[in-house]
């Protein structure tokens, strides 16, 4: 079947188009050339006037995965108030800030969101987080891989074993828990805590593997380079919402010493300690250091108000957080030699201080980060907010009026406390096509998706260009997943099945005798039982296979 | 599938939530025979294997599309339907909660009474936990409170405790039972580790919890508690604030005090209190019949775990209300799966029973419909969850007996029944 969609208003960065009025046709899920005068579309919908782009892609939301079900169960509360029943065609669930699969699935789509990753896999997890991803409709998902705490490679380093050796591991583990990317979530202060550490710092030697975070940093970043894995080193830092952590988020920009870094939900690491509160922006000097150099790329992690709950796999942070817990109660789990998980219910309110300049600060993140290939919208749900908030985070940065009308509202101490009001910059659409689109697909490696040049797939968002930014992005009029209309005018019309993206680099499987006694020795699994089969990701339908180029990135 | 006779090597055992991939089973003719371990529940649920039966209508044999048809037909004209048992599979679990939605049913699992004392204190309160191979690698001391969780898990000690923790220095391991006596085979395991026994009152571990987290402080000023002297909690509380990494763990099945989850509670409270000095972790252990499993994916596809409504609307929690043996009694229809064990519990007269089991399940009352299905782990692949809720498995299928598994069937009754919306 062919379909045209005509005389949109088309925002497509990757292929150089801003706001160019044309056509698109799609056949087969993809999108085609012009097929020329001729060719008698099936189906043609009129987008004269309208704004026309990919669908967004979501780069850090936690959406699955052991964690995701801990934060459901320990915010009951949520899930009382906010129960859903079946809109449908999507099923029941419920909640906001913890929602349920198939809420999930439909809020994103009906923003014309089309993917969401799921950044924080554990590898003793990722079984489950795939199952889980399956059940989510509507929307392609895919998980990175958390790494940097695991005993595992903390021996594999101890033992004093090379960089291609460290590749190898990387490579087995990618491959065997069927993942996109590798992420590191404060480097060795995951495995420290376990040892009642409660700080650790970059060049400190970690317990019993005495391993600096630094040196497992760079090796992680190394072998991410050497397996050719598209997207860089997914890194949550060190000290996560410390006064004075931009020191260390500065340090690690270094450590990698040229090698390509993501800095994730940089807002949470981009603190000083200047002023009465001892709690100061340091956004000026991050986004400095992002804007100079072009091998790092962040993603914000803005803050927005309300009641939410933080959940991660940094225990270390999470466990000096619990006393501020709200409502009080927090879990905290030390998890199977790889890493750990902790969840936290915490609400932020506009007319706190420390709260009110974490929104700033994400902000000045967005407003000062100039190039938007390298930053990217997220509040890295649900840590700083649900991603509900998405289309009115668009607005705080498209509006500037809204923003200072926003600021006003806020804790009577922030302007003396923020650049934010100085600053006028104002997104533009196209701007906002690269960060929500083009760039994800760039960096992640998905050469087909985030664009709409023949060959990409057809997963296609269409908006009514309205100046209340927030309304134009909450409700698009038309939403296409792999060329078939599943929401029309902000409502989910038909259920489909995503898609899980992975990566297979190319490693020396002689890696796997010796990860094979470790399995045995110390995870009580073998490492054959370990592997997820390709059948138990969506039985089987649904894979997709994005190229690996050792060395090139 | 492999012919018989076949041995397998390395299966993935399915049962307990404890999950060893390390068995060896034998196919021989009239079953399945484990021959690397003694594992009591292994071997009598693989030995538990006879040929397939066809399904029955009101005792009748009957093809499995008649018996689908039947359970379609009762289910979908009741009122107050109940899906439980859930001894299946992630893909059965899935299949169930769609079924249940389109029914408006209530949903819960057979062996859900320990997971909800666990689960009433994580969503009460939240926790501190830990999973098996921390266990096994990290833990320096060892705390069991109540009835030896051995029971329900056999091979506990021997594959979790008796290693070697491989990332301690001095890797040194103690174990200390609490108001619990260790078992004879499960000991067996623990030769080689200090084992201190201290016996009290089965029904008061709560109150040791809670002498336990007062004596941290200053355990000079410990007091007894539950027929455990001053002295023995003033020790334990030492022990407790010298070691590593303490691992506390329980099988709240096991307890009989009224209200159990007050037992959690305050072993929880005392897992907490510990973190203040240094690292302790709790291990609340349920996980037979993929109980786990069956409660993971309740929750992420609902958002809430199970013993949910989906009649009203929207799904409803109630941990009380919604518990099958007590809404067996407001129920109309019954669909009760049971892949896992060839055992059902009695049905009260006068409501449509269906139910997927193994062949040669018995029944006090013939139901409305039997279906014999397939064991996930036997019969044909299947995901389950390990008892510390983190590691999912897959377990493989062994032999072919032409047992339909229960998504299978479950999807033929959702299709089978009339068209309407759904319910939730
Ligand atoms: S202990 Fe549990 S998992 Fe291990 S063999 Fe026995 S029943 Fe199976
Ligand atoms: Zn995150």
């Amino acid at each position: 079947m062919l379909m045209k969609l005509a005389g949109g208003r088309i925002y497509d960065p990757a292929n150089g188009r801003d706001s160019a009025v044309g056509d698109l046709f799609v056949q087969d899920g993809r999108i085609v050339a012009d097929p020329g005068p001729g060719a008698a579309p099936d189906e043609v919908h009129d987008l004269t006037g309208r704004v026309v782009m990919a669908g967004a892609i979501d780069i850090h939301s936690h959406i699955a995965g052991g964690k995701v079900n801990i934060a459901r169960l320990l915010m009951a509360e949520e899930h009382r108030a906010a129960a859903l029943a079946s809109e449908e065609p999507c099923g029941c669930g419920g909640a906001i800030a913890t929602p349920s699969t198939h809420v999930t699935g439909c809020r994103y789509a009906q923003m014309g969101y089309t993917a969401a990753f799921e950044p924080a896999m554990l590898p003793s997890n990722a079984r489950h987080a795939h199952l889980e991803m399956a059940d989510i409709p509507l929307i392609d998902t895919g998980g990175y891989l958390v790494l940097g705490n695991d005993d595992l490679l903390l021996e594999l380093l101890a033992s004093g074993a090379g960089e291609e050796a460290v590749a190898d591991y990387v490579g087995c583990m990618l491959n065997a828990t069927r993942s996109l990317a590798i992420k590191a979530v404060n480097p060795g202060g995951i495995n420290a805590f376990k040892y009642n550490q409660r700080r650790l710092n970059v060049d400190e030697a970690g317990p019993f593997h005495a391993i600096t975070p630094r040196r497992i940093l760079t090796a992680l970043a190394a072998a991410v380079h050497r397996l050719g894995i598209p997207h860089p080193l997914h890194l949550h830092g060190f000290n996560l919402g410390v006064p004075g952590n931009a020191e260390a988020t500065l340090d690690s920009i270094e450590a990698v010493e040229g090698l390509r870094l993501h800095l994730t939900h940089v807002q949470f690491h981009a603190y000083g300690v200047e002023g009465d509160r001892k709690f100061s922006s340091a956004a000026a000097r991050i986004a400095e250091a992002v804007n100079r150099r072009p091998n790092i790329s962040v993603d914000v992690g803005q803050i927005m108000f309300g009641q939410t709950v933080t959940a991660s796999a940094d225990t270390m942070a999470q466990m000096g957080n619990a006393g501020l817990a709200h409502p009080k109660k927090w879990v905290m789990m030390d998890i199977e030699c790889d890493a750990g998980c902790g969840v936290v219910p915490f609400r932020y309110r506009d007319k706190a201080f420390v709260n009110a300049l974490q929104w700033a600060i994400g902000l000045e993140l967005f407003l000062l980060i100039e190039d938007p290939w390298r930053i990217f919208l997220t509040t890295d749900h649900p840590n700083g907010a649900p991603f509900t908030s998405y289309p009115e985070l668009i607005r705080l940065l498209m509006d500037r009026d809204h923003r200072l009308a926003r600021m006003a509202e806020l804790h009577p101490d922030l302007p003396q406390h923020t650049i934010l009001g100085s600053l006028t910059r104002e997104y533009t659409l196209g701007e906002i096509a690269t960060m929500t689109r083009a760039a994800p697909a760039r960096i992640l490696g998905l050469a087909d998706r985030g664009h709409l040049g023949p060959g990409a797939a057809a997963d296609i968002t269409v908006y009514t260009d309205r100046p209340d930014r927030r309304a134009m992005f909450e409700k698009p009029d038309l939403v296409f997943k792999d060329g078939r209309l599943i929401v029309r005018n902000g409502v989910v019309i038909a259920l489909g099945a995503g898609r899980t993206h992975v990566v297979e680099p190319a490693y020396d499987p002689t890696i796997e005798a010796w990860m094979g006694r470790r399995f045995d020795k110390r995870m009580g699994q073998r490492l054959a039982h370990f592997r997820i089969a390709e059948e138990e990701i969506r039985g089987g339908n649904g894979l997709v296979r994005h190229a690996c180029t050792p060395g090139a990135f | 599938m492999a012919s018989n006779p076949a041995i397998h090597q390395d299966v993935l055992c399915p049962f307990c939530g404890l999950g060893c991939d390390d068995l060896t089973v034998e196919a021989e003719t009239g079953g399945l025979a484990v021959r690397s371990t003694d594992c009591p529940i292994a071997r009598d649920r693989f030995a538990r294997t006879p040929p397939a039966e066809p399904p029955r209508v009101a005792g009748t044999p009957v093809p499995l599309q008649d018996a689908t048809r039947a359970a379609a037909t009762a289910l979908g004209g009741s009122g107050a339907p109940l899906v439980a048992g859930l001894g299946t599979d992630v893909g059965g679990v899935r299949a169930a909660l769609a079924l249940a939605q389109r029914l408006g049913a209530v949903v819960d699992h057979a062996l859900s009474d320990g997971l909800y004392r666990n689960l009433a204190v994580l969503q009460r309160t939240g926790w501190i936990a830990t999973t098996l191979a921390e266990l096994r690698n990290r833990c320096d001391l060892l705390l069991v409170a109540g009835p030896d969780p051995a029971a329900f898990h056999p091979r506990l000690y021997e594959r979790w405790v008796a290693p070697t923790p491989a990332f301690q220095n001095p890797p040194s391991r103690e174990v200390v039972f609490l108001c619990g006596e260790p078992l004879d085979s499960p000991r067996a395991a623990l030769v080689n580790l200090p084992v201190t026994v201290l016996p009290g009152d089965p029904a008061r571990i709560g109150d040791v919890a809670a002498a336990l987290t007062a004596a941290l402080p200053d355990p000079s000023r410990a007091v007894g508690a539950a027929g455990i002297p001053a002295a023995d909690i003033a020790a334990l509380a030492e022990r407790l604030l010298k070691a590593r990494y303490a691992v506390v763990a329980w099988a709240a099945s096991a307890f009989q005090a009224p209200h159990a989850d007050l037992t959690v509670e305050r072993l929880v409270r005392l897992v907490h209190d510990v973190n203040r000095h240094t690292r302790c972790a709790g291990l609340p252990l349920a996980g037979h019949d993929n109980v786990v499993g069956a409660n993971q994916v309740c929750t992420w596809q609902l958002g809430v775990p199970l013993r949910a409504s989906l009649g009203g609307g929207a799904p409803l929690h109630d941990p009380y209300r919604f518990a099958w043996d007590r809404y067996l009694d407001t129920a109309d229809a019954v669909l009760w799966i049971s892949s896992f064990r060839p055992e059902v519990p009695i049905f009260p007269p006068g409501k449509p029973v269906i139910v997927l089991a193994p062949p040669g399940t018995p029944f006090a009352t013939e139901p409305a419909v039997f279906i014999p299905v397939g064991t996930p782990g036997i019969d044909h692949p299947g995901h389950v969850f390990r008892s510390d809720t983190v590691v999912a498995l897959r377990a493989r299928g062994l032999i072919d007996r032409g047992l339909p598994d229960v998504a299978t069937v479950l999807t033929a009754i959702t299709a089978a029944l009339p068209q309407e919306a759904a319910a939730c």
